[in-house]
């Protein structure tokens, strides 16, 4: 062997060590949540198999995430995982607790509803003016999937950490719309022929269903507008009323989620129509991660604003240096880069700063955001099929 | 208050509150998807056109009549806002009614009091804009149904 080649290998080496050392603490934070769920009663082989393939499977997700510079790909995996494993667990469980995922009236109005974080925006007004939360969920853990104190409590550190990138990192139903956009290998409709004011139409959505909410005392997005009850739970179809309702979402999932992101390769639920994304850009803001163009770097080629699944880069964004506030750091336009210019940077420091530093720091309470929301799911769905697998039934 | 007496005094209609509100709702609602979707601002029209002809014939009339045109501007997001205060029942529901109706609006009238700082700020224009058409597609469902029966 050369010296040349003794030196690759060597730093190879070392790269190696590195991303493990750098890896370690992850991995040891994420076997914690997973041991978690072997606490208590009876430990059931396949709860075990369950667990630690999905362990296994996400630490290693995650080292290639520090050791490749495929940031993307590696997260959309995870993330298009954690939204086909939530109604592989829930459904299921909600067959189990009340016999359908189509809630009756009675249990949807006494608290049978697992809190979801879209309601957030919408039941602040009601509960600052009549100290109620307007969502019939619960409010401590119970009964129900989650409730709203433990989902305000991860969406306060949440959002701290990592700002919008809760929509690229944390939802765990963005993965639909992420999972058709990646279907096709170009889009149908380009990104040009997608007027730029309907960047716009989540804002209005946001502060159409906040002010709805507060004047009529219901979550109005979750009662007309949200797609995801498609894919977890929804009231049961007693009315005229709740019959248009079921039209309206199971559509608006088709269109939005399905239909529009498979034509144009963006994920339209997410950036042009989510309420809570459109609040998630807000709180970007007091995030301490960002992502930066170099300006000297860039050579305009715009291939970032053409990959851009969140309709978050434009021409302006070439000009200041930044994606606009709508960036939810997914890293599709720091990989795709044909000149590197494009990486995450910690606000205050210098841009010529360290990007793998900035990198690395972002990338732990995402990954950990991603695990704590999603992982769980993950290692639940497997179990059931397993279930399915080993015994006919996905139902204890 | 205003809204909620005559709510109160709606309700002594026994009967009929419901189809008065959802002709209301439906009416209004329509007034204001095509104030939103017209090209033009309604700010720069005028109701009648004649009458703003002839006033301009005798200047001394001029802004007495424009006043009173002023006053006679039908505004939808407003009498959208107060029929649905109305139908909220409670001094205390209508209140609220008008915070938000007065946070909703506030996206129009931001760029009035900072004339030439947010005026360029078109985007608050859009916002406000995709928000009222959504809102004006929940009143007038809102309204068709209570037109039907009832049923909301």
């Amino acid at each position: 062997m050369t010296t040349s080649g003794r030196t690759e290998a060597r730093s190879s080496g070392m790269a190696v060590w590195k991303a493990v050392l750098l890896m370690l603490p992850a991995a040891l934070l994420s076997s914690l949540t997973w041991l978690g769920n072997l606490m208590g009663g009876d430990i059931d082989p396949l709860i075990v198999v369950a667990l630690v393939a999905s362990w296994l499977g996400f630490t290693v997700l995650f080292v290639l995430m520090l050791t490749t510079g495929k940031t993307y790909r590696y997260r959309s995996i995870m993330f298009i995982l954690t939204a086909i494993a939530l109604p592989l667990d829930f459904i299921p469980y909600m067959v189990e607790t009340y016999g359908s995922m189509m809630l009756a009236d009675d249990v949807m109005f006494s608290g049978g509803a697992s809190f979801c974080p879209l309601t957030m925006p919408m039941i602040i007004i009601p509960a600052l003016v009549k100290g109620v939360v307007i969502f019939p969920g619960e409010i401590l853990p119970g009964t129900a999937k989650g409730a709203f104190s433990i989902m305000f409590i991860l969406w306060v550190g949440a959002s701290l950490a990592v700002g919008r990138g809760w929509c690229s990192w944390g939802c765990f139903y963005g993965g639909w719309d992420e999972l058709f956009s990646r279907i096709r290998k170009k889009p149908l409709i380009k990104h040009k022929q997608i007027d730029s004011r309907w960047r716009y139409l989540p804002f209005a959505v946001l502060l159409a269903i906040v002010l709805l909410s507060a004047i009529t005392f219901s979550p109005i997005y979750c009662e007309w507008l949200c797609p995801f009850k498609a894919v977890t739970e929804f009231q049961a179809p007693s009315s005229v009323l709740a019959v248009m309702q079921i039209t309206i979402f199971a559509l608006l999932f088709i269109g939005l989620v399905v239909v529009l992101p498979l034509l144009t390769k963006r994920r339209i639920q997410c950036g042009l129509f989510c309420p809570f994304g459109a609040m998630q850009s807000f709180l970007n803001k007091i995030n301490i991660f960002e992502v930066r163009i170099d300006l000297e770097k860039c050579t305009q080629c715009k291939k970032c604003i053409r990959e851009c699944p969140t309709f978050s880069l434009d021409e302006s964004s070439l000009e200041s240096g930044k994606p606009l506030m709508t960036c939810t750091k997914c890293a599709q336009c720091v990989d795709t880069c044909p000149q590197g210019a494009i990486s995450y940077h910690i606000k205050g420091t210098p841009l010529k700063a360290n990007p793998t530093v900035a990198k690395v720091l972002f990338l732990y309470p995402a990954y950990i955001l991603l695990m704590f929301l999603g992982a769980g799911s993950v290692a639940a769905a497997l179990y059931r099929i397993l279930m399915l697998v080993t015994t006919g039934s996905m139902l204890h | 208050m205003l809204a909620w007496a005559t709510g109160s005094l709606l309700a002594g209609a026994a009967g009929y509150e419901g189809l008065l509100i959802g002709i209301a709702y439906v009416g209004l609602s329509v007034l204001l998807l095509v104030a939103v979707l017209r090209k033009k601002a309604p700010s720069g029209s005028c109701a009648f056109e004649g009458a703003r002809v002839t006033l301009n014939r005798w200047p001394a009339f001029l802004p007495i009549g424009m006043g009173f045109l002023v006053g006679l501007n039908i505004c939808p997001p407003l009498l959208l806002a107060f029929t649905g205060a109305v139908s909220s029942g409670s001094l205390l529901g209508s209140l609220i009614f008008f915070l938000a109706f007065f946070l909703g609006t506030s996206v129009y009238f931001v760029p009035i009091p900072f004339l030439g700082v947010f005026r360029r700020v078109s985007a608050l224009q859009i916002v406000g804009k995709f928000a009222a058409v959504i809102v004006a597609l929940y009143y007038l469902y809102a309204g068709i149904l209570l037109l039907a029966g009832g049923v909301l």
